[in-house]
């Protein structure tokens, strides 16, 4: 019996060990890469070096890579992705290995989305100034070869918030990838608020709202957060908020439980994904991704995006809801098309700096913040 | 109130039926410290038969009765599995203990490489499908009565089939070690295999069977695990659980009615751990999450320390059969 005890024991603690050492090693690890298509004198021109989680994230990753794909298919350029070893628990130098394996593949521009790469694409950038990089969800740092893309997630939100709360949901929820610490998280929910503020204000209803990023701080599923968003069905809430790659089967999982549970999906249309999907809050990531690759291989990239940054909105049309397929029936597309034109021209400004309590300052709005 | 039930019950079926799988090996004599790693293998067999079932929307329609049968296969891959295991410590009197560890090792590592082969993820979802009216349909398998009242709400509310199942299987098989002549005779080569030799009882095969009930059960309750609990995703992981219910079976003394009451006791622990909000004495003590996560392993190592003296486990356990030996 203890002899039993004793090996059980000990396996656990191997277990754990290499688990440990696994996260640790990362030298050791390979990063891994796409296999399709392949080129013929194995070099591959445009390089996608993704953030924590999967390629097939069903977000962000997998938007990013839809225009790397929808750009290289189109102008017959060779293409690659390569994910960072480690996966989700992936560090500075697994990031880096990753794109010197892409520059070694023959990249000549590297797409890397999410703001936790920064310091790997500085320690690599500097080294390679031949190799231009396209930094996704962050700003530019001070090197010629890099050029930055930023997204007003805040008025994606907004839309969310005031959709959800005029198509007569009162009790909403939203949960955050990145453990509070994501930028771009953060202005999706802070404009999720708002505009379930303006909404409210409008309407002269009151919102209830649990807001968290308790779980899921590296965009994954888990048996936690299923079971935390299936308690918030089963208190009540409406329509839940899925901001972060995979975190999203969490919640349709809790949501399959509930007949009349709700979602709204994150980054790209995730309507396919799910009944339950009312709307989902877009970032036009495939096509400023392909933009931004025509105007490189244009020729244009000293002239319009060395060292710059854009900060993509509605102006330009890179946020929004998908209104083809969403399932809204009281809000209309005419009254969001008047919206969004009230953004397009500054009339409304969600804001976009997160403060310290996001809960403060809403009137009617009460944000329930779940730690 | 009702959610933290309902959501202990949910928690409870995977350890109760992979403890039970665990007590079935090891009344037959061979220790299964392969539980974790079958139940990987049983969930991802389930979720790829529910993926390819789904393909057709027949299987669309009839929603629970694509979730049994991907329950069988779950349990018959399990079993399969389990063989491995059986093989190694029967025929070749291999050590149960490493072989184990090898089973356990391998299932991850077998779920992923398929995963990230045939479908370039890390994790198998069991997607959304189109059903005969063309509608878009989760896979989701839970049973709504919501109109019940609250005492039948934490049995049949948001439940799912596999609870029942487990809960009729659990019965059947507890009846079946104790009550009938083959559970007999499976009990008593985990006790004293050369004695039961004596009478004519074939060891090896009784052995075989025990392990094959364990790999079927513990499947089943991988499946159970991902399809209830952990998001309908094969990940290759199920986070211990295989590991905890072989603690369950030690805390309830390699008994059936012990392993009911632990598998309650740590779902119960595993569910507060993510529902402590609920209970308002609990909010207001406003403890970090990692303290409730740490309960449930916490209790573990306790209950162990306190159980080890009173524990009485198969006597021929892990022992290789040795006709000779007296």
């Amino acid at each position: 019996m203890k002899k039993l005890i004793g090996i059980i024991l000990a396996i656990l603690m191997i277990a754990g060990t290499v688990t440990l050492f696994a996260s640790c090693s990362n030298q050791t690890n390979k990063p891994e890469e796409s296999k399709e298509p392949t080129s013929e004198d194995g070099k591959y021109e445009v390089a996608l070096v993704t953030d924590v989680g999967q390629l097939m994230d069903k977000g962000f990753n997998q938007g990013t890579w839809e225009g790397v794909e929808g750009f290289s298919k189109a102008n017959g350029k060779t293409y690659k992705y390569y994910q960072p070893a480690n996966g989700a628990d992936a560090t500075d130098n697994d990031r880096i290995a990753a794109m010197k394996q892409a520059i070694t593949n023959g990249a000549k521009i590297i797409v890397a989305p999410g703001f936790l790469q920064q310091a790997a694409m500085e320690a690599v950038a500097k080294e390679n100034p031949d190799v231009k990089f396209v930094f996704v969800d962050g700003w530019a740092f001070g090197l010629k070869n890099v050029t930055a893309i930023v997204y007003k997630e805040q008025e994606s939100g907004f839309l969310a918030g005031y959709a959800a709360v005029m198509e007569g949901y009162t009790k909403l929820g939203f949960t955050g990838g990145g453990g509070g610490g994501n930028p771009a998280v953060n202005r999706f929910g802070y404009g999720f608020i708002q505009g379930a503020e303006a909404a409210a204000a409008e309407k002269g209803v009151e919102v209830e709202m649990k807001y968290s990023f308790k779980y899921g701080d590296t965009f994954s599923a888990s048996p936690e957060l299923q079971t935390q968003i299936a308690g918030w069905y089963a208190d009540g809430t409406e329509v839940v908020f899925a901001c972060g790659g995979s975190m999203f089967s969490s919640v349709l999982s809790a949501a399959s439980e509930y007949e009349n549970a709700k979602i709204i999906g994150v980054d790209v249309d995730q309507s396919g994904e799910s009944e339950k999907v009312i709307t989902s809050a877009v970032k036009g990531l495939s096509v400023s991704v392909e933009k931004v690759l025509g105007q490189f291989f244009d020729g244009k990239w000293d002239e319009l995006l060395a060292d710059k940054a854009q900060n993509l909105g509605a102006a330009d049309d890179s946020t929004g809801l998908p209104t083809e397929t969403w399932r809204l029936k009281n809000f209309t597309k005419a009254q969001y098309e008047e919206l969004y034109g009230k953004i397009k021209s500054g009339e409304i400004v969600p804001v976009a700096e997160v403060p310290e309590d996001v809960t403060a300052g809403f009137e009617h709005v009460k944000v329930d913040l779940e730690k | 109130m009702i959610f933290v039930l309902q959501k202990t019950l949910i928690f409870t079926i995977p350890l109760l039926i992979v403890a039970l799988a665990g007590m079935f090996a090891e009344r037959s004599g061979i220790i299964n410290i392969a539980l974790d790693g079958i139940m990987i293998f049983g969930a991802f067999a389930g979720a790829l038969t529910a993926f390819f079932l789904r393909k057709n929307p027949v299987f669309v329609d009839h929603n629970q009765l694509t979730f049994v049968i991907a329950m069988l296969v779950a349990a018959v891959a399990g079993a399969l599995f389990s063989l491995l295991l059986s093989f190694s410590a029967i025929k070749l009197k291999a050590d149960q203990t490493i072989g184990g560890t090898a089973l356990n090792m391998l299932a991850p590592a077998i779920a992923l490489f398929f995963i990230k082969v045939f479908f370039n993820k890390d994790q198998l979802e069991m997607a959304p499908a189109v059903n005969s009216a063309g509608n878009v349909k989760d896979f989701g398998y839970s049973l709504k009565n919501d109109g019940l009242n609250p005492v039948f709400q934490v049995f049949f509310d948001k439940a799912y089939i596999s609870t029942f199942i487990a809960i009729g299987l659990f019965i059947l098989l507890s009846i079946f070690i104790y009550k009938t002549k083959t559970g007999l005779r499976l009990r008593s080569c985990g006790e004293h295999p050369q004695a039961a030799a004596s009478v004519g009882i074939e060891v090896n095969r009784m052995r075989y069977l025990g392990t094959t009930i364990s790999g079927a059960l513990a499947g089943f309750g991988g499946y159970a695990y991902i399809a209830t609990v952990a998001n309908g995703n094969a990940t290759g992981a199920v986070a211990g659980m295989g590991f905890l219910a072989l603690a369950i079976m030690i805390f309830g003394n390699w008994k059936p009615l012990g392993i009911a009451f632990g598998a309650l006791f740590f779902g119960f622990l595993k569910c507060l751990s993510v529902s402590a909000d609920k209970i308002s004495f609990l909010k207001s003590l406003n403890l970090p999450k990692y303290f409730y996560n740490l309960i449930p392993y916490v209790a573990v190592l306790l209950v162990l320390a306190f159980a080890s003296k009173r524990s009485r486990a198969p006597k021929a356990e892990g022992i290789p059969y040795d006709k000779g030996m007296r």
